[in-house]
């Protein structure tokens, strides 16, 4: 380097969120999502954001995560007015003669499907300009309908092609969020093409069809496939399956590997390693995680049970009679059953998150490196962005984001 | 005394190591912030414009009113971040305002929702029938034919619905559309009665939105009594007077709409979102069960016949087992026993001297209109 003046090493990217810590703030915020009638997601959700933008530390200095949860609220608000509508539309649809109302219906699908490629945008627009680094914050430009209809018909092509298209989707749609993301006054940029992508795409794309195919193969002459289907073929279908999963996440890694790795900020570009091991590691975390808090709740469930209906176990025997009888007019048990299935449904989530979601963060964040950090020391901020009200429309579409 | 700490102007991406010094001048205090190292002065923040942001643990993020949004100060370690809330109490002040004021937000919006909801609860049956008067009778009807559609090509299997005796002339068919008639006169109903015996082996009747009754052979052969036909004839055309298959329809929009907005999954794709509108909905079906019974009730002030006979044929057909009752919580059907209270409370007072609702020669013709069907196990009770 002659005109750079001194050499800069490339910097790790530090996170330093530990598992408890999250694990605390959810098992906490699931306890008040009940007295607020869920509505303490919202502030759930700033709170797991500034755990996650705090403890991911570039260059001594962590993000900030400056979004409020009201905001969240309002823009679901928002959101109603979109779907407030289209629910009128749907209960029209269903009293329509029977081919009217699937036409209708399937319309109405198709338009989900745009609009959550909006609602994606729209998304990540307000948490980049909710981010702050050194003071600066981040943002969006573009357009979220140039997106959605990018999205669109990408995943049509998609669709037509048996999925060989995908490698030329995902670049495109890389490319266009961080061409159209900032950093103060400096665009960012990307260098990635579906050249990158096309290799590993389609090495696992011929893999998982071969698999499948043995799996198959093995699978139909010992009958899985009649109906009714004999269980004795399973094992095969599930071991294809298992080695399936193992391909995608191979995939994952080598897609977020090279696509992260092409983000550039002037003279600032980003290298991240994700290792497919990484992922299968918490994938199988995840697995055991969500056995183990299944048993625990299974063994919690009986002794509940025991207790409320104690003799219809009378003798070792489980005894439905009984049992019903006791469920007979009981509001206590029937609370008993609504309060164990949002067990059920929190004890998913609560694993979800801490493996699949930290994980991943975490894989990302560490193996991330930048080089040419000093080149954004003269990043200027640009003007507040006001215009958005939280990203009401994804949360309302289950458009799972951090 | 001065404490170190690093500081972000918010107008360039630069990062200065920073010393801190508290300047107590007069009332108000003030954060001075001067560059380690040659000391040039790189801020004056007074003390009550300071507010505290949310960082790591023992890491101290300041902003201050009038600066640049992104303007930071950052203090590291739990020794020098005690000094300064030490320093500064009115930062753990405005950091506890702001908790009370979030708290106070949740529990405003948790009000309101609550309030959404015991008002959902308690005026959709009244807005439900309000709004079905404005759907126009014409789609109700057309409606009603495209339910009938499904419904037959659902029970294609068993050879669809087919009517018991296709003449509508005949004694039965219509001294059943002539007690269809009397029963509808004077509720304003602006629907035209089609009633349909039809063979089946499922013991069963229903109303279908816009006129449509289909009585099912199978129940036909177990009435043993007018008393026990004309009840459950009476009690589905209350559902078509109060157009209650209207009114589910549109409870169960709003339901859906209501617990997507609690789970904050408006696709409703959710189990919770399912089980939560059932029970909802179970709750309007129940009132709309017992107010079909009333409307009987009412008819049999008019004709000869003891609407509590309708009670008897759906024990009959399906005693209240061990698992209506445990689930009779969740159930749209209320218990048949609780029912067969209310009708006979509601038949005491019944005016002597009525007509019967069918003649000897008709009640002969309609049960012995389906013929001959094979007698099955009664598993569905009447809605
Ligand atoms: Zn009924």
């Amino acid at each position: 380097m002659v005109w750079g003046g001194t050499e800069e090493k490339p910097v790790p990217v530090k996170f330093t969120g530990m598992r408890r810590e999250l694990g605390g703030m959810l098992l906490r915020g699931y306890l008040l999502l009940l007295p607020t009638i869920g509505l303490y997601r919202f502030w759930l959700t700033a709170w797991k954001r500034r755990f996650y933008w705090s403890h991911t530390e570039i260059a001594g200095d962590p993000l900030e995560y400056t979004g409020h949860a009201m905001q969240l609220l309002l823009g679901f608000l928002m959101a109603l007015a979109v779907f407030v509508p289209l629910y009128g539309l749907f209960f029209y649809l269903s009293t329509l003669s029977s081919q009217a109302a699937i036409v209708g219906y399937g319309g109405v699908g198709v338009l989900l499907w745009f609009l959550t490629g909006y609602a994606i945008y729209r998304a990540r627009d307000f948490r980049l300009s909710r981010t702050l680094w050194r003071g600066i914050r981040c943002d969006q430009g573009g357009s979220a309908w140039n997106y959605a209809f990018r999205r669109f018909f990408w995943s049509l092509l998609v669709i037509v092609t048996a999925g060989l298209a995908y490698p030329f989707m995902s670049a495109n749609l890389w490319a266009y969020r961080y061409r159209n993301s900032w950093y103060g006054d400096r665009q960012f940029g990307f260098v990635g093409s579906w050249r990158q992508l096309a290799r590993p795409f389609y090495l696992a794309y011929g893999i998982v069809v071969v698999i499948g195919a043995i799996g198959l193969g093995l699978a139909a002459p010992m009958g899985a496939l009649d109906s009714p289907p004999n269980p004795a073929g399973f094992p095969p279908l599930l071991v294809a399956a298992l080695l399936i999963g193992l391909v995608f996440l191979y995939y994952r890694s080598r897609e977020l590997t090279e696509m992260f790795s092409s983000v550039r900020l002037g003279g600032a570009a980003l290298t991240v390693k994700v290792r497919a091991r990484g992922l299968v590691w918490q994938h199988a975390l995840f697995g055991l995680g969500l056995v183990g808090s299944y048993i625990l709740l299974a063994i919690g469930g009986v002794v509940v049970l025991g207790i409320v209906a104690g003799t219809a176990f009378a003798g070792g025997q489980f005894d439905l009679d009984i049992f019903m009888q006791h469920m007979q007019g009981s509001l206590i048990t029937l609370l008993a059953i609504i309060f164990g299935y949002l067990l059920i449904l929190a004890a998913f989530s609560l694993m979800v998150e801490l493996f699949l979601g930290l994980g991943l963060w975490t894989l990302v964040a560490r193996g991330a490196t930048i080089t040419g950090l000093n080149s954004l020391r003269t990043v200027r901020a640009r003007d507040e962005d006001k215009a958005l009200a939280g990203e009401g429309l994804a949360d309302a579409l289950n458009v799972g984001a951090y | 005394m001065a404490i170190a700490a690093r500081f972000h102007d918010g107008l360039v991406a630069e990062v200065e190591a920073v010393e801190l010094e508290y300047q107590a001048m007069g009332a108000v205090g003030t954060l001075v912030i001067r560059r380690s190292g040659d000391g040039a002065e790189l801020g004056r923040w007074p003390a009550n414009t300071l507010y505290a942001l949310h960082g790591r643990r023992d890491e101290l993020r300041l902003g201050a009113n009038g600066q640049p949004a992104g303007a930071r100060v950052v203090v590291e370690g739990q020794h020098d971040v005690a000094r300064v809330l030490a320093t500064l109490p009115v930062l753990t002040e405005k950091r506890r305002q702001e908790a009370g004021r979030q708290v106070r937000l949740a529990v405003t919006a948790t009000v309101a929702l609550a309030a959404v909801i015991a008002a959902y609860l308690y005026g959709v049956p009244l807005l439900a029938s309000r709004i079905v008067g404005m759907v126009p009778a014409a789609w109700e009807a057309s409606l009603g034919e495209t339910v009938a559609g499904q419904m037959e090509a659902s029970l294609g299997e068993s050879g669809g619905l087919q009517l018991c005796d296709a003449n509508p002339d005949s004694l039965a068919n219509r001294a059943i559309a002539r007690f269809g008639a009397e029963a509808l006169a004077g509720s304003g109903s602006p629907f035209d009665l089609d009633i349909r015996v039809v063979r089946s082996d499922i013991p069963n009747a229903f109303a279908l939105p816009g006129g449509q009754v289909f009585f099912f052979s199978s129940l036909l052969e177990q009435a043993q009594t007018q008393d026990e036909f004309a009840g459950v004839l009476a009690h589905e055309i209350g559902h078509v007077a109060y157009r209650h298959g209207m009114e589910q329809l549109i409870s169960t929009a709003g339901t859906g709409a209501l617990i997507g907005f609690i789970l904050g999954d408006m696709t409703g794709l959710s189990v919770a979102a399912g089980l939560g509108a059932t029970m909802i909905d179970a709750r309007f079906s129940r009132d709309a069960e017992r107010q079909a019974d009333a409307f009987a009730a009412q008819v049999a002030q008019r004709l000869d016949f003891n609407p509590a006979g309708l009670a008897d044929l759906i024990n009959r057909v399906g005693a209240d087992d061990e698992f209506a009752r445990a689930l009779a919580l969740l159930n749209t059907h209320p218990l048949t026993e609780d029912r067969k209270a209310a009708l006979e409370i509601l038949s005491q007072q019944r005016p002597t001297g009525l007509e019967p609702p069918f003649t000897a020669a008709e009640w002969r013709a309609i049960r012995s209109m389906c013929g001959a069907t094979p007698a099955a196990e009664p598993r569905t009770k009447t809605k």
